[in-house]
């Protein structure tokens, strides 16, 4: 028995002497440079004169990285936003974020660089948005991609959006509604998803589309209104890493409604065939199909979509609803215009290349034969979706028409 | 060392699916995505059905000796020299599996969660952990992973429970996957990841109902083999089978993928992984309880204890061996395809050697008057 | 394994009486029939002590006579009516006189006291007069009278202090041991309470009363205990706290294996679950064995509301408890190591909050969990005049000044708040400063690897909890290992129709606790009695002020 207790004892010891060396991981949470956002703009090779050598030597940087980027970042500054609700006005005139620019010539070198300058360590779990500049996401996305995927601190959930013109203008906003800018930023998005008005693309799913053979990814498209707001212009559709386009806002709702998603946020306004007046109908909840099938050796897909809503407004209208006729009119007629919108939107995704709603996937998946012998490639399959013919079918069903009788 | 006939088959088939659930799970979709594409499910399954024969095996031969493990009813079955060599190769074999186990955590958690923690102390703490908690006997042993298990049941669920909004069907098909690349082989790594199962041959011995211990294997496999399946299936689902192959570690990015509603936590792989330390305790606990259970009945000793400390030298060198995490991965695939022959293939033999020789332990009843 | 230790022990000590002084000279001595002897030894003995009376006087006014008490010890009145005034006034004159017959007429004549003995073994005696009974002896007699005379000044029966109840008896035990098994008695008026009693303590003496009840506490288990405390060899018990330290399993755990209550009501019922209650004289606490863990939680309040209520209250319970345990270190380690966990606007708050705070957060909460200890220690320990002041004190310097200081984060004092509040809902008191005990190094551990060393540190915790047995009971049981009728009364308190049997874990000989025809009573719909529409139909006269 004393043997033993002896070995117990030194265990124990030889459990504790590993806890006493240090807290090697322990960073008090106001010792983080939290970063809520970062912006990605990409500036001229000269720039590169106001980079120290932090990275790498000044000479040595690889051929392929010879682009230069500029990261500008949001940093919390802990003691200006208050804790609880905000009582009267004393912080408002401090704002409650750093914003740092900094180049580098790729993500991570920046990050390294920027961090040469903050005296708390980077932290970027909290970082919730990154907004990438149309001409950086227009020459390729893989280099940050990698960087983001390797660093366990970023989330999944993030946002990334692609930016018309400066992204760090985007950053640099300050909005009314949120003390922190990242923050609104986030709200919009978050917002819009909730609201329909975007299908919730967070950089998992990004790059899971990225990664997809038969699919292209896609992300939202945000310019900025008068120096104030921030809209939501669209997606921005990618042919592999590289974007090669943009959609409308309502081609948003297109997207969105022959991918299925719900709610639908978006409303269409559209004339009754033989009357004088229009209606404002309003999607609410969709169901989507697409099939495809193999016609000589080209596949052939058709997306089929029903569309359930209820009507707004009716303007200079002297008809009647309550002629279930009429209902019937209205919901082929905008069955017809939104089938037409739909096969434009693939059309113009078609001339390049980029397959955003997936039917190549359908292929893999339902057609595998097919896809092994003809495709297997995702440049393959990025040629064969310019060719393929694609038919959208739409359904409407009204089913509401408010509190208005008539 | 007469053991005290306390474990029920509910406790048995618990102490299957905590031990074979481990660290195994964080890497597993990758491993079968890399080998199946799309067609990891099926890989999965079969594994589980190449692992499930082991069991089988293993089962059946505690069964016919339903008073001694393996490391002594092989001596009846094949003569005292050979059987005693394989069971140094099984010694040796889950000496290699508990370092390996403890090391391949020990990265995860390094690479994800302390970044700047050495790896030789979250190696070790784990395995110290599992050392202390040898110390006890086996109605212990039982107790412990009974409570664990829905700890390390409920997370998983959980997660794929949550994970399940961002799940797309297509991503799953083909079932056979586009361009199946080495599927053998990756069924062979797939079954590989459930070798905790071998450590029934020490819990049939101290079964109340030695006689029902297929009810317990069945379920056990079930349970385990079915949450391995439907974590592939939602990673696969969730991110697509190139990405997964982008990822070191998929079901950890499922985690981070979701959070739990209203807020309460915004990401969920910290958590998972804190979590999931229960998981890879048991799997570490039972590999090393077989270990140094199996030596002290090599040598006939009448206290495990003795080794519980002897052991973990050697188990921790070894597990610093690989240079790095790619390495690692490499070593876990070479020893764990070799394991198979350890717990499948030896198995097999014995019982069939023990079926021509018509070998066959006292029975349930006659162990008394031993 | 340390039960298996003692037994051993046991077996090579054998039983040695406790050495005292008066024991060791006058082993087996009688009194013999003078009068003068016997006094002058109990004089030698006793005489030291200013409170040994030694009254002379005549039985029947012829015998000479003396009377020795201990006039702290006894009742005055009783001496005076039961034993002076018979001896003395009753004037006995018989032909057939002799000294045989003497004895005979005052035992079952004269004396009308019910505690009344002969003695004559001379360690007996003083050991009678030392415990309040009073000493007559008769010239020319080999035997002393013995009358219990014995009154010592006892605390009423009042709430219990440490486990307050709003629905339920208000009785606890007190002191004296007599009155403690009447409590227990009058609630089990049946023939199968057994109430053993033996002498413990060298010096003290004192009485230990085994209760149980036959035919349903498991009879090995009876003898165990009795072995337990049958091998207790020490000088004082002062208190029933003495015994549990040395009949327990694991001494080196910081969880209680033994559970102690200061209420009858309480007690019963265990009893009637199959355990042991042991009671000390002195001691207003009854130890119950075995104990497994899930008792710590639970009152007997529990079974005295409806179920679902208190169910709902024990589940409130257990997360107190869980948060008394873990809240300080899951906010050291999601502060310092995963703030990427919280919701980022609290994230950036929470950075506002201690950014003027020079400590790290681990120093921080220790040093406020330090604090609060002393508090807590404080407070049970000041005088019940400056507890006002004390508590001003603690609110003020812990909460509002210690944060305008700087000195800590507001966020750790509400955490803070909610581990010590947290504790408090605990009932047992000894569990809960095990709990409180144990963060401890579960905040150093969270300080060292954060999520995953809070984590290390509960399976350390647990591992040992499921290691650790009491009487062989496994402590965690009936979770572990699994009993499904067990279950019931763990989480939830399942109604009380469900609960048909005992405790499986403690082996007890008859499990039914309900009988079956009360399950089949309750499975019928209710005899709507006054259902209005059944007795609006017999058209009786309404009373006044009736308006059907």
């Amino acid at each position: 028995m004393q043997l033993g207790r002896i070995v117990k004892v030194l265990s124990w010891v030889f459990l504790v002497i590993p806890f006493l060396t240090g807290c090697w991981d322990r960073l008090e949470i106001e010792e983080r440079a939290v970063v809520l956002a970062i912006a990605i703009d990409e500036v001229k090779p000269e720039a590169a004169k106001e980079e120290r050598d932090v990275s790498h030597l000044s000479g040595e940087v690889p051929q392929s990285q010879k682009r230069m980027l500029r990261l500008t970042v949001q940093i919390a500054v802990p003691g200006r936003i208050p804790l609880g609700p905000a009582q009267g006005g004393g912080a408002s005139g401090e704002k409650p974020v750093w914003i740092l620019d900094v180049v580098g010539h790729t993500v991570e070198d920046a990050i390294y660089n920027l961090q040469q300058e903050v005296a708390d360590r980077l932290f970027l779990g909290h970082l919730r948005v990154i907004v990438v500049n149309e001409k950086v996401a227009r020459k390729g996305l893989q280099n940050m991609n990698d960087a983001f995927r390797r660093n366990p601190e970023i989330r999944r959930a993030a946002w990334m959006v692609i930016s018309k013109g400066e992204a760090a203008d985007i950053i640099k906003l300050n909005p009314e509604l949120e003390r922190v800018p990242a923050l609104y930023l986030l709200t919009v998005l978050d917002g819009a998803v909730k609201q329909g008005k975007m299908p919730n693309a967070f950089l998992g799913v990004f790059w899971s589309a990225l990664t997809s053979k038969g699919q292209e990814a896609y992300l939202p498209y945000v310019e900025i209104q008068e120096q104030k707001s921030i809209l939501l212009a669209g997606l921005a559709y990618f042919r592999g890493d590289k974007m090669v386009g943009t959609t409308t806002p309502l081609e948003i709702g297109h997207f969105m409604a022959m991918k299925g998603i719900n709610p639908g946020g978006y409303s269409a306004l559209s004339d009754v065939p033989g009357e004088s007046g229009a209606v404002l109908f309003i999607s609410s909840d969709r169901t989507a199909k697409i099939e495809v099938e193999i016609k000589n050796g080209l596949p052939h897909a058709k997306v089929k979509v029903h569309i359930e809503g209820d009507l707004a407004e009716k303007s200079n209208a002297q008809f009647n609803l309550k002629d279930p006729k009429t209902i019937a009119k209205i919901e082929k007629r905008i069955g017809t215009k939104a089938g037409k919108a739909f096969e434009e939107l693939i059309h113009k995704t078609q001339k390049q290349g980029s397959d955003i709603l997936g039917i190549g996937e359908i292929v893999r998946g339902k057609h595998s034969a097919y896809w092994n012998q003809s495709i297997k490639t995702m440049d393959k399959w990025q040629e064969t979706y310019k060719e393929i013919p694609v038919r959208a079918e739409v359904t409407i069903s009204i089913r509401r028409v408010g509190m208005k009788a008539e | 060392m007469e053991t005290p006939r306390e474990i029920t088959v509910l406790q048995a088939a618990i102490i299957l699916i905590s031990t074979i659930i481990g660290v195994g799970v964080l890497a597993l979709p990758r491993i079968a995505v890399l080998a199946g594409d799309t067609g990891a499910p099926l890989i999965t399954l079969l594994g589980i059905l190449l692992a499930f024969f082991g069991l089988v095996m293993i089962t059946l031969l505690g069964m016919r000796f339903p008073s001694q493990s393996l490391i002594r009813y092989s001596e009846v079955i094949l003569g005292k020299p050979i059987a005693r060599f394989g069971s140094i190769v099984i010694i040796v074999f889950f000496a290699v599996l508990t370092a390996l186990t403890s090391r391949e955590f020990g990265e995860v958690v390094i690479t994800s969660v302390l970044r700047r923690t050495p790896l030789e102390v979250t190696v070790i703490v784990m395995l110290l952990l599992a050392v202390i908690t040898t110390r006890n006997d086996i109605t212990t042993f039982a107790y412990i992973h009974h409570f664990y298990s829905p700890l390390i049941l409920t997370p998983v669920i959980l997660i794929v429970i949550l994970s399940l909004k961002n799940a797309e069907v297509v991503r799953l098909l083909p079932i056979w996957g586009n361009e199946p690349n080495g599927m053998f082989l990756g069924v062979l790594t797939v079954a590989a990841l459930f070798q905790g199962f071998f450590i029934l041959t020490m819990i049939i011995p101290a079964m109340r109902r030695p006689d029902r211990a297929m009810t317990a294997s069945i379920w056990g496999m079930a349970i385990a083999g079915g949450l391995y399946l439907i974590i592939v299936i939602a990673t696969l689902a969730v991110f697509g089978a190139e990405e997964v192959k982008l990822l070191l570690w998929p079901t950890l990015e499922l985690a981070k993928t979701t959070s739990l509603p209203a807020n309460i936590l915004e990401r969920l792989d910290a958590a998972f992984l804190a979590v999931w330390v229960t998981a890879v305790f048991t799997t570490l606990f039972s590999s090393y309880f077989l270990m140094i259970h199996a030596a002290t009945e090599l040598f006939q000793l009448r206290n495990h204890r003795m080794f519980s400390l002897f052991f973990l030298p050697f188990v921790f060198i070894i597990a610093m061996l690989p240079d790095n995490v790619l390495e690692m991965y490499k070593l876990i695939e070479i020893v764990g395809r070799f394991g198979l022959l350890i717990t499948v293939v030896y198995p097999t033999i014995l019982w069939m050697v023990a079926l021509i020789r018509k070998k066959r332990g006292k029975s349930h009843a006659a162990r008394k008057n031993r | 394994m340390f039960f298996w230790r003692r037994k051993n022990k046991r077996e090579n000590t054998g039983n040695i009486d406790v050495p005292q002084q008066f024991l060791e000279k006058h082993k087996n001595e009688k009194i013999n029939k003078n009068l003068e002897d016997t006094l002058v030894i109990l004089q030698q003995l006793l005489g030291a002590n200013d409170d040994i009376v030694v009254r002379r006087f005549r039985v029947f006014k012829e015998f000479s006579a003396a009377m020795v008490y201990c006039s702290s010890l006894v009742d005055h009145t009783q001496i005076n009516m039961d034993v002076l005034k018979p001896l003395m006034s009753t004037s006995y004159r018989d032909e057939t006189w002799n000294s045989n017959r003497l004895q005979e007429i005052i035992l079952e004549e004269t004396l009308y006291h019910s505690d009344l003995r002969l003695e004559s073994d001379l360690s007996k005696i003083v050991r009678s007069i030392l415990s309040g009974g009073t000493l007559v002896f008769i010239d020319g007699m080999n035997d002393g009278f013995v009358v219990g005379t014995r009154k010592v000044d006892k605390r009423a029966i009042n709430q219990p202090g440490t486990e307050q109840v709003i629905r339920g008896p208000r009785e606890g035990f007190i002191e004296q041991l007599g009155t403690n098994i009447s409590l227990l008695r009058y609630r089990l008026p049946t023939a199968d309470l057994r109430v053993k009693t033996m002498e413990v303590g060298r010096v003290t003496k004192s009485k230990v009363a085994i209760c149980y009840l036959e035919g349903i506490a498991s009879p090995d288990l009876v003898e165990e205990v009795k072995d337990r405390i049958s091998a207790i060899d020490i000088d004082v018990v002062l208190d029933v706290g003495y015994l549990e330290q040395f009949i327990e399993d694991n001494h080196m755990s910081p969880f209680p294996q033994i559970q102690n209550t200061e209420r009858p009501d309480k007690t019963v019922a265990q009893l009637a679950e199959g355990r042991v209650a042991i009671l000390s004289d002195g001691s207003p606490f009854a130890l119950i064995v075995p104990t497994v863990f899930h008792q710590f939680y639970q009152t007997p309040e529990d079974y005295a509301q409806r179920f679902l209520m208190a169910s709902a209250i024990r589940l409130i319970r257990l997360v107190s408890l869980f948060f008394s345990l873990i809240a300080s270190s899951l906010y050291v380690a999601i502060i310092s190591f995963n703030p990427e966990l919280i919701p980022t606007q609290f994230a950036v708050a929470v950075a506002g909050g201690r950014a003027g705070v020079p400590f790290p957060a681990v120093v921080e909460v220790f040093v406020m969990e330090v604090s609060m200890e002393i508090l807590r220690e404080a407070t049970v320990r000041l005088p019940q005049q400056v507890g006002g002041a004390l508590s001003i004190v603690g609110v003020l310097v812990i909460g509002q000044a210690a944060v305008s200081a700087g000195f800590v984060s507001p966020i750790t004092v509400v955490v803070i708040a909610l581990t010590t509040i947290g504790s408090f809902a605990t009932p047992a008191y000894n569990a809960a400063m095990a709990l409180r005990l144990l963060r401890f190094p579960i905040i150093f551990l969270a300080g060292v690897f954060g999520l995953y060393g809070v984590m290390v540190g509960i399976i350390l915790i647990i591992n040992h909890m499921l290691s650790l047995r009491s009487f062989g009971v496994p402590y965690m049981s009936p979770v572990v290992p699994g009993n499904y009728q067990g279950m019931k009364d763990i989480v939830m308190r399942a109604p009380l129709w469900w609960m048909k049997k005992r405790p499986a874990s403690l082996h007890t000989a008859n499990r039914e606790r309900i009988g079956d025809a009360v399950i089949e009573k309750l499975k019928q719909p209710p005899s709507n009695t006054l259902n209005p529409i059944n007795v609006g139909n017999r058209k009786e006269d309404p009373p006044d002020g009736d308006t059907t």
